[in-house]
Formats: C-alpha cells, sequence, structure tokens
C-alpha cells in the first residue's frame, strides 16, 4: 500500500517535471512575427516617420556607376526621395504611396507615374530605400537558427502577403543578440535568387526613450552577374512627417 | 497674401532651423525647321513667320529654403533667341519665374501657399484634359517649360490617401495669352489615393466662362502594367468653328459650346525598365473630317483667321504612342514618339535622346518628322525640325 502510495507521488513529480519542461519551451520559443517586428525598428518600420540622407554607389562588372545621393523621408507605406547628387539630376523626386508610384522633375510638366520596374540605382529598389516593414508586407516562418559571422541567427521565411511587397519570397537572418536582420536573400516566385543582401548597423536613432541600433549599411548583390549596389544611411533622424509631404500637389 | 506673411513671419520667428539650397542649368540650343512654303494656313511663312533657324541660350535656377514649417521655393528663367527666317533675324531676351511659391503649414493637416504653380495633373502624355488650363501639356513647344498659374491656395491633407485643396487664380502666368481668361478665377480638387488606384476631381470657374470639370485615374495592375484616364468638360473662350461646307465663312463662337474631352492609356513597363504607352484620346473641340478638309479649304482665301484662332487640335481622335528608356538611368535617356491624328489620317514621328558627356554635361537632340501634307494637320506648317544641345548643370 504504501509502496504503492509512494510510486503514484514519484509518477504525478515525473508529470509535472514533464509539464514545466514543455511549457517553458514553448514559452522560450520565438514568435517570428514578434521578431520580424522588432528586427523592422532598426530599418526604420514601425517609426512615426524616418529622414535619412543615403549615398549609393553601385558597381556592374568592372564599371563604377556614378554615386547618388538621396534624401528619403518615410513613414509606414509612404516615402518621398529627393536626389542630391550627381548635380544633373538634383531636385527629382520619386514619391510612393502604397503601390502608386510618380517621379517628378523641376522642368516637367507634370508628375510622371512609373513603375517599381523602374529601380533607382544598379540593385536597389524602391523598396530597399524606403523603410521597412517586412511584418506588416510578409508572413514570416521560422526555420533553424544559424551562425552568419560567428554571430547566432533567427532564419525566417518570408512570403509576401501582398502585390505592395517589393519582393515575393525572402529568407531573412536575424541576430539572436541584437534582433537585427543581417542577411537577406530575395527570390521570385517561382522561387528563383534573385539578389543578396548584407546589413550593417553602426547608426543608433532614440525612440521612446530607447537606443535602438540603426541600420548604416546595405550591400546588395545580384545573384546572376556581378553587381553589386552599396547603400550608406546617415544623417538619421526620427520625427514625424506631414502627410502632405506625400502630396502630389504640393511637390513643387 | 498678408495673412501668409504675417504666419510665415510668426513661422520664421519660432523656427531657426532652415534648409536652404539652388541649383542650376545652362542650355544652349539650336534648332533648325523646314517650314512648308505650300502651306496653305502659312504660305512661304508670310503669315507666321516662323524662325527657320533659332539659336537659344538659357539659365534655369532652382533656388530653396525651408524649414519644419515654411517652405520658400523659385524657378527662374533667363534666355536669349536669335531668330532667323527669309524675312530677316530678330532677338529675344527675358528673364522670369516660372515657379515660385511661400507654403506655410498652418496647422496640422493645413497648408496655405501663394505663389506661381503649374496646376497640371493625370497621367496622360499626349494631352491633359484635366487640367483646365494645360490641356496642350508642353507639347507645342517642348524646348519651354510650362509657366505657372499665379494663385493662392489652401490645401488640406488629412492623410497619407486624400487631399483637397482650393484655389483662387489671380491671372495666368508670365507670358499669358489675353485676355486672360482664368484672371480672377477659382478651382477645387480633391485627390485620393488607395493601394493600387489613385485618381482626382476638379472644377474651375472663370468669371466670365462656364465651369470646367475634371477628372483623371490611374490603376496599377501589376508591376508592369498600368491603366489611366482622364477626363474634361470645357467651354473655351473662342473657337473658330468651320461649317462642313466651305462656301459657308468660318464662325467665331465666342465663348465656344460645350466640349468633351477624354483620354484612354496603359502604360507597359518591361525588366529593362524600359516602358511603351498607348493613348488615345478624344477631343470633342476639334473638327470632324469634313469639318477639317473645309478648314483647309476656306482658308486658301481668308489668310490669318484660321492660323490666329486655330484650334487646339484640329481633329477629334488621335492614337498617341511613346516608347521610352528607364528614366532613372543615370547614362542616358531617349524617347519615341508616334502621333496620328485619326480625323484627316496624318501623323507624326518624334524622337528625343540624350547622353552624359561628363557628370555635369549632356548632349540632346529633339527630331520632328511630320507625315502629312499642306491639308492635314502634322504636316500643315512645316516638314521637319531638328535640335540640338547641350545642357549643363552648375
Amino acid at each position: 500500500m504504501l509502496w504503492v502510495m509512494f510510486k503514484e507521488r514519484v509518477m504525478r513529480a515525473i508529470a509535472s517535471l514533464l509539464i514545466f519542461a514543455v511549457s517553458g519551451a514553448v514559452m522560450a520559443a520565438p514568435d517570428a512575427h514578434s521578431i520580424l517586428k522588432d528586427s523592422d525598428q532598426a530599418r526604420g518600420g514601425g517609426l512615426p516617420g524616418i529622414v535619412w540622407e543615403i549615398k549609393l554607389q553601385s558597381r556592374d562588372g568592372e564599371r563604377n556607376d556614378e554615386p547618388q545621393r538621396i534624401l528619403v523621408k518615410a513613414v509606414d507605406d509612404s516615402s518621398i526621395a529627393e536626389t542630391q547628387e550627381p548635380v544633373r539630376f538634383k531636385g527629382s523626386k520619386i514619391l510612393q504611396v502604397e503601390r502608386n508610384m510618380w517621379m517628378t522633375r523641376p522642368g516637367l510638366s507634370k508628375p510622371i507615374p512609373i513603375s517599381p520596374r523602374q529601380r533607382m540605382s544598379g540593385q536597389a529598389s524602391n523598396g530597399d530605400i524606403a523603410a521597412t516593414n517586412y511584418a506588416g508586407d510578409y508572413d514570416a516562418q521560422l526555420g533553424a537558427t544559424e551562425n552568419v559571422d560567428s554571430d547566432p541567427c533567427y532564419v525566417l521565411d518570408l512570403s509576401a502577403k501582398h502585390k505592395r511587397a517589393t519582393y515575393d519570397k525572402i529568407r531573412y537572418w536575424v541576430s539572436v543578440k541584437r534582433v537585427v536582420g543581417i542577411k537577406a536573400e530575395f527570390y521570385s516566385v517561382s522561387g528563383k535568387l534573385l539578389k543578396t543582401a548584407r546589413f550593417e548597423y553602426g547608426n543608433t536613432i532614440e525612440h521612446d526613450g530607447k537606443h535602438i541600433p540603426f541600420i548604416s549599411r546595405m550591400i546588395i548583390r545580384d545573384a546572376l552577374i556581378d553587381a553589386e549596389t552599396v547603400m550608406e544611411f546617415g544623417t538619421v533622424k526620427v520625427k514625424k512627417i506631414a502627410a502632405s509631404e506625400f502630396d502630389l500637389g504640393q511637390m513643387q | 497674401m498678408l495673412v501668409l506673411c504675417a504666419v510665415a513671419s510668426t513661422a520664421y520667428a519660432e523656427e531657426a532651423d532652415w534648409r536652404t539650397s539652388w541649383d542650376g542649368t545652362l542650355y544652349g540650343y539650336a534648332n533648325s525647321m523646314v517650314v512648308r512654303d505650300d502651306s496653305v494656313l502659312n504660305p512661304y511663312n508670310q503669315i507666321a513667320r516662323l524662325p527657320q533657324r533659332s539659336d537659344v541660350a538659357e539659365i534655369r535656377m532652382n533656388l530653396k529654403a525651408e524649414s519644419e514649417t515654411v517652405r520658400v521655393t523659385a524657378r527662374g528663367i533667363g534666355s536669349t533667341r536669335e531668330m532667323r527666317n527669309a524675312f530677316g533675324q530678330r532677338s529675344h531676351t527675358e528673364g522670369y519665374l516660372s515657379l515660385w511659391q511661400v507654403r506655410v503649414r498652418a496647422a496640422e493637416g493645413w497648408n496655405v501657399a501663394a505663389g506661381r504653380d503649374v496646376l497640371n495633373w493625370g497621367a496622360g502624355q499626349f494631352r491633359s484634359p484635366s487640367s483646365p488650363f494645360y490641356f496642350d501639356n508642353g507639347r507645342t513647344d517642348p524646348m519651354r517649360e510650362l509657366v505657372g498659374m499665379d494663385v493662392a491656395k489652401v490645401s488640406w491633407t488629412p492623410d497619407m490617401r486624400s487631399s483637397a485643396t482650393l484655389v483662387r487664380v489671380v491671372r495666368s502666368g508670365y507670358g499669358a495669352a489675353q485676355p486672360d481668361a482664368w484672371r480672377d478665377s477659382w478651382l477645387a480638387k480633391f485627390d485620393t489615393r488607395g493601394e493600387e488606384i489613385a485618381w482626382g476631381m476638379v472644377a474651375a470657374k472663370a468669371p466670365h466662362l462656364g465651369a470646367f470639370y475634371g477628372a483623371h485615374g490611374q490603376y496599377t495592375m501589376s508591376d508592369e502594367l498600368m491603366l489611366y484616364g482622364e477626363f474634361g468638360s470645357s467651354v473655351l473662350p473662342v473657337v473658330l468653328g468651320s461649317p462642313e461646307d466651305a462656301a459657308q465663312p468660318y464662325q467665331i463662337q465666342s465663348p465656344s459650346p460645350r466640349g468633351n474631352a477624354t483620354l484612354a492609356g496603359s502604360s507597359y513597363t518591361f525588366e529593362s525598365g524600359q516602358s511603351l504607352m498607348l493613348e488615345y484620346l478624344h477631343d470633342g473641340h476639334g473638327y470632324t473630317k469634313a469639318q477639317e478638309v473645309a478648314y483647309f479649304e476656306r482658308a486658301t482665301t481668308q489668310f490669318g483667321l484660321p492660323l490666329g484662332l486655330m484650334p487646339r487640335l484640329l481633329g477629334r481622335d488621335y492614337f498617341h504612342a511613346v516608347w521610352q528608356a528607364n528614366m532613372m538611368s543615370e547614362t542616358g535617356y531617349w524617347r519615341l514618339m508616334y502621333t496620328r491624328n485619326l480625323t484627316d489620317s496624318g501623323s507624326e514621328f518624334a524622337a528625343y535622346g540624350e547622353t552624359t558627356l561628363h557628370p555635369r554635361l549632356s548632349i540632346y537632340a529633339l527630331a520632328v518628322l511630320p507625315q502629312g501634307g499642306a491639308r492635314q494637320e502634322a504636316g500643315a506648317l512645316f516638314t521637319r525640325s531638328f535640335t540640338l544641345g547641350l545642357k549643363s548643370s552648375i
């Protein structure tokens, strides 16, 4: 009788330990969407507005393109990029509001609608220079963890939620420790690798009383040809941007 | 204007963080035009005296100063032009502001502005039916920029998706034809943008003219394909009526009957970034085929009037195609255009090309080749035109 009671107590204790261990494991398992949302902040997402200057340098084989410098204001799904250099394009602007894009230049008779296929420069698309909102634009699946340059990373497989997303599929490596994206592979809907990107976070911004590491460099390489674009992000400011900044009728 | 200055002064006192910038471009270009001697409208160039050769030097400057709440912009143009034809040579020098504006953020979502503003919109390339002021869209003289209207305006932009604007047009800007039909007029515009659709509506009223109503819209079907359209319903200050019976005289109608213009277009962008645009325009103010035939017939005996009061477009139905390079290219740009007047079957080819010689220096050329006889709109005045120019950033 005592032996039976003892056995029952031991079994109950083992069951409790098992339940505790399983629930602990479940609680510790990271949520892919949360990881993505947190990493977006380091690239301008989820902020009331961001203003930054970007220097772009593209290379196609041995040929170096002319460097570009653009001033970008972005909030949510809207962005406006104004060219500062080269000087012959100074004042040119590209406005994006959701899936609609327009270009204006001093002297043009009116803003011209353009397609996302008319990319900014080299390998960079308009989505690369604007604030990143992967959490809003993509469904995320968490895979295994991998090391990138000795930095343990979550590996997220992202699928576009809607046509507004710049890429159909992305494989995204997010640092476990810093919760910033450090590597990405961009795929077409058929699964063809289009380009790869590496990210560095040498900037810092202040938001909600916190210091947040912020993107300072993005290197985009074409997967098929020897071509790359280096984007240096500088003069970063978090600030609310008025809706009128994205109004076509007020872009003069 | 006084209220705007007061608000701007207050804003200036509160704001210390001003950012200024400027840039400019020098242009030098020469044009050669072969004028049609057998023109019905302009025989031996005696009426219009079009320049057969012109040389232009021009500077275009942009100035901007802005703070968090105030923005001041100006675009100044100075040019000197030498023109030659069989009748002699003349020169013309001018300087003016094609655009300027003082804009003040008066409150959250509200801006007030005064200045000279190009009130033009819509995705149409060939013409802008939805703009009461710029139907021509600059096509008549592609080397010359559009000049803004002198306006005061209030804009309400509650969010990223919509905006409303009320404009008081003081007068048409520099160089406008007189009498100025748009002096002391009003314009109201509403715009909205969804995920894939953007559209707007506009109404304008001049003191002595029937109201203008316009609308424009575009639908981004995919990364490659966009559909768009524009509409305008207008009464023109004066038109030259052309009865189908050529024995009847021209009829000057002031104002014109109401006419509608509709443009439908599509734009396809290739993977390379090149794009192809196809447009159809119907202009209710144009002539039917019989009316256009009579217009030219009557012109053989009545010089001056048919050219001086020439309709904005002679025909009613047009097809326009544009094939152009990636507009984001840094090294150059080209554009091929084809226009066909479906009413009189005349057409026009045009080609523009530009290439960078040096980061601050580009060379460009524009060729226009009408395909039509003296009694077709395309070939009525000249048989070819060629422009070659250099532009340098300063």
